[in-house]
């Protein structure tokens, strides 16, 4: 197979206008909505340095990481397979799916599945694999890989989008984004309540703890370690920080440098499966626990890749990305690398072999866009030049260095001409007088020359002529006068006026926050509680719901469920804690507090003291419940997604509705 | 009498062949700094293109002779390029991780590399030469001058110093132009479409000129210029400063 596939799917990407509408706005909405995130940060470097600090620590010492995490995951009762391999993966989780006798599964996002190929692998076993994030929902439908990590149908635009599900699933043909997320909502629904297993990603493994955390805004990340029965996590075996503390400062990074918010809607807590008492939850949980080529990719130069925490920044903020998207990034046997953009151009030859996909680290001006979107500081213009110097492979046995690997053999030669002849000033020299004669022979006139368009050059741009008197030529010529600088009187600095500092209650910060990602919250004294939260249920027309045992206490003479019930419209629940920076909750899982109330009705209804209120998620982390609990979540804001044309909509998976009722003690 | 402070200008391969006009007007703006220029002859080129590449084994020879030639002189080196700068300083060092002996040689040439304007703020404390631009500029950052060196708000300063000129913001300016040393002619397709969108930006501003740090980029703008037949002019920021 020819490697030039890689350039023909360049070509075309760069001729599909729908493609170039959709790429073109991601890089502009992401990159804005970045920076903005990072605005009210102010110590936004610090927090990236320390990140990098960490990481590198992680990274250096992951033995060590590793068995810490296995003992705790293992004591937490969590059964930890490791798999050197992506066959190997396979194998482990066939296993568990033939003990379960489990023919469907209902998948959340993760790229590590990508990377082994896990939905073709049981397709072919006779297992069908849904993916439930709305994005990876689509391009399942359409038979195509993700073309983002975050955004997975970023390439296509609504009215592919409305026809696909028009063909697919034969619904009628609309335009409407929120019809369409109705629609999936639907059919997603039944699989997420059928599946015997849900399998997942990890987004960090915290080693001191055991904990799984899982960042979704659909809330199917939720539903699929939640609702099935089994629950099998993904993970590569990098994604680990030492401690929960270390966590929080990452979910500081994640969310904003991705998606632009403070935290993602739904942040899980996983530690244990489901305990005897507990009100829900998956009652076996496996951890897959991934290398496939993360070892070798450790003891090469290319360690520092592993630092990813897939936000996708460096893709919003690539210019070749924002060119051809996720799907051109072709191996040399035209099979799409499963990690597009920057990072991808990295870590797909590093864990997949140089050999197939050295050649997408070729496809970067160096510009440094990416390392500076980078929250967790990696390095990427050197590994980028590192994996074009062929060190991807340092890692794996016996094998040779290859320099330059998809340069064509042309440019080489010319580059090994070029400096042949610059090592040598003498030489260096008289080649750069006969090209200054030579280009003034065939251009006499024009400075600039037409090359042809084989040349690469040639493609968009004239040549400018060599110069008949090169600077070392002219530099005998040069008459230097030195002169005495005068130094100029510096303006003074502007003094900018101190900020007003405007200190808000943790309360009114919250309400604050919650409105701003679409929830509502009422500040009202205990003995109100009942009233109000009777006169909304009326108001709704609210019969039945589901409850945790605070819900039920407020909640005297209406019929109340404890279990999942799909029917079920509303559902009430206490929190742990509130976090005021974020407007997020806590909610913790156990005995009388099923999750699923907060998750599977469409409007939640949360009571908070506003005694339970914390500044930020550093002080919500700490809380030993989270540590206790088999399962807790942070939510903040309602279900969303904005995954068909970054378009903000409301209620995919989990509630489209939030409140939140904030007793305060004092309030008149 | 103040002592006279003496640099080394390492001029960098595509001035010294493409624009030897542009390594002139450094000396000038420097001796008007109250700076001697010295130019060791032996030098040629970094080893940038071949680095990038990552034809290390190629790149590596003119390092060394890059080093030698260097390491014979003495005084700050002054490099009109970001890209090349960041090379000596930082390319280098990524070259030779794994020889100890050159790297401590690389180390000690690092630390005398400054870029042109980075020097003349920065050490010099120079942000006003008296020169005179009259119209419309405006400044591209060139990528490895912003986000490798970190330098902007210097060739910013000495551009506001202008008397006459009428600075104006480039959209999108952090964008790259689609040079890249060889990526240009590797994937020219994605070069040309970089490259299209800094010109419709340039246009945008409806200054005559562009003033860039590096000569990599002034080559390739205005040759996609030349190309789309457009009368503008891209000029290096030592040209725009040697004016009174």
């Amino acid at each position: 197979m020819s490697e030039n596939t890689f350039r023909k799917h360049i070509r075309e990407s760069i001729a599909d206008e729908n493609l170039q509408i959709a790429l073109d706005g991601n890089a502009r909405r992401r990159m804005a909505g970045r920076l903005e995130a990072f605005s009210a940060m102010p110590d936004f470097q610090e927090r990236r340095a320390h990140a990098h600090a960490i990481k590198a620590d992680v990274i250096s010492h992951l033995d060590e990481y590793l068995d810490q995490f296995i003992a705790q995951v293992t004591a937490n009762g969590i059964l930890v397979h490791r798999a050197v391999s992506a066959q190997a993966a396979i194998q482990i989780f066939l296993e568990i799916a033939q003990e379960q006798d489990a023919h469907l599964v209902a998948k959340s996002k993760s790229m590590v599945s990508e990377e082994i190929n896990f939905n073709h692998a049981l397709e072919t076993k006779g297992i069908q694999v849904v993916e439930t994030d709305l994005g990876e929902y689509i391009v399942q439908l359409r038979g195509e890989r993700p073309s983002h990590i975050l955004t997975p149908a970023v390439h296509l635009r609504r009215g592919q989008v409305g026809q696909l599900f028009h063909e697919k699933l034969g619904t009628p043909y609309t335009e409407s984004i929120s019809e369409m997320v109705a629609i999936a909502r639907r059919v997603l629904r039944e699989v997420f309540l059928t599946a015997k297993i849900g399998v997942s990603g990890v987004n960090f493994g915290v080693a001191e703890t055991g904990t799984l955390c899982l960042v979704t805004n659909e809330g199917n990340g939720r539903m699929v370690t939640t609702v099935p029965p089994v629950h099998v996590a993904l993970m590569g075996m990098e994604r680990l920080v030492p401690s929960l503390e270390d966590l929080a400062l990452f979910l500081s990074l994640l969310p904003r440098s991705g998606t632009s918010q403070k935290l993602s809607v739904y942040t899980s807590l996983i530690h244990a499966p489901k305990r005897a008492n507990d009100a829900d939850g998956s009652r076996v949980r496996h951890l897959i626990l991934v290398d496939n080529g993360r070892s070798s990719m450790r003891s090469s130069r290319l360690a520092e890749a592993l630092y990813c925490i897939r936000c996708g920044a460096c893709l919003n903020a690539c210019p070749v990305f924002r060119e051809i998207g996720g799907h051109a990034y072709r191996g040399r046997d035209d099979s799409i690398a499963p990690y597009p953009g920057p990072i991808g151009s990295v870590v797909s030859p590093g864990l997949l072999g140089c050999e197939n996909f050295g050649q997408l680290a070729q496809a970067s001006s160096l510009c440094g866009a990416c390392r500076e979107a980078c929250p967790v500081d990696i390095n990427l213009p050197d590994l980028l030049v590192r994996v074009r110097a062929g060190q991807a492979g340092e890692g794996r046995n016996n094998q040779k260095r290859i320099e330059g690997i998809g340069i064509p053999a042309l440019v080489k030669l010319g580059m090994a001409a070029y400096h042949f002849g610059a090592g040598k000033p003498a030489l260096f020299s008289v080649v750069q007088r006969l090209g200054g004669l030579l280009s003034h022979v065939i251009s006499p006139r024009n400075k600039y020359l037409p090359l042809p368009r084989w040349t690469g050059w040639g493609y968009s741009k004239d040549f400018p002529r060599l110069a008949m008197q090169p600077f070392r030529a002219r530099w005998r010529n040069i008459k230097q006068t030195v002169g005495h600088y005068k130094e100029n009187k510096r303006q003074p600095a502007g003094e900018s006026l101190p900020e007003t500092q405007v200190t808000k209650s943790l309360s009114v910060r919250f309400i604050d926050e919650l409105a701003a990602i679409g929830g509502i919250a009422y500040r009202i004294p205990e003995k109100e509680l009942q009233n109000r939260l009777a006169g909304f249920l009326q108001e709704h027309g609210i019969e039945r719901v589901c409850v945790d045992s605070i819900g039920e206490k407020c909640l005297p003479g209406i019929e109340v469920v404890h279990s999942p019930d799909p029917t079920v419209q509303v559902g009430v629940t206490g929190a742990l804690v509130g976090i005021a920076e974020s407007g997020s909750l806590v909610l913790v899982g156990g005995e009388d507090r099923p999750l699923t109330a907060s998750l599977l009705p469409e409007i939640h209804i949360a009571i908070l003291w506003a005694s339970d209120l914390v500044p930020s998620l550093p002080d919500a982390l700490a809380r030993p419940e989270i540590r206790q609990a088999a399962s807790s979540v942070i939510i903040t804001g309602p279900s969303r997604t904005a995954d068909i044309e970054m378009t903000l909509t409301i209620g995919v998976h989990g509630p489209r509705e939030l409140y939140v009722f904030v007793i305060e003690e004092n309030l008149e | 009498m103040p002592k006279i402070e003496t640099v080394q200008l390492f001029v960098t391969c595509l001035t010294d062949t493409f624009f030897p006009q542009v390594g002139e007007a450094i000396v000038h703006v420097l001796n008007r700094a109250g700076v001697q220029v010295e130019f060791p002859s032996a030098q040629t080129c970094c080893g940038q293109p071949a680095f990038n590449a990552g034809l290390h084994s190629q790149a590596r020879p003119l390092a060394e002779h890059t080093i030698r030639v260097f390491e014979k002189t003495a005084g700050e080196i002054i490099v009109p390029s970001g890209s090349c700068a960041g090379m000596l300083r930082h390319g280098y060092l990524e070259l030779f991780k794994d020889d100890t002996r050159w790297l401590d040689r690389a180390n000690a040439l690092a630390g005398r590399v400054h870029e042109f304007t980075e020097y003349l703020v920065d050490v010099r404390g120079i942000s006003d030469l008296g020169s005179r631009w009259p119209g419309k500029l405006t400044y591209h950052p060139s990528c490895h001058l912003l986000r490798f060196l970190g330098v902007d708000r210097q060739p910013r300063l000495l551009l506001a110093s202008l008397r006459d000129a009428e600075i104006v913001e480039l959209p999108e300016r952090t964008d790259c132009c689609g040079f890249g040393g060889i990526f240009s002619l590797e994937h020219p397709e994605l070069s040309a479409e970089f490259l299209k969108r800094k010109i419709s930006n340039l246009e945008k501003t409806a200054s005559p000129t562009l003033v860039v740090c590096e000569t990599g980029c002034m080559m390739h703008i205005q040759g996609g210029l030349q190309r789309a037949r457009k009368a503008l002019r891209v000029l290096h920021i030592a040209e725009v400063l040697d004016t009174r």
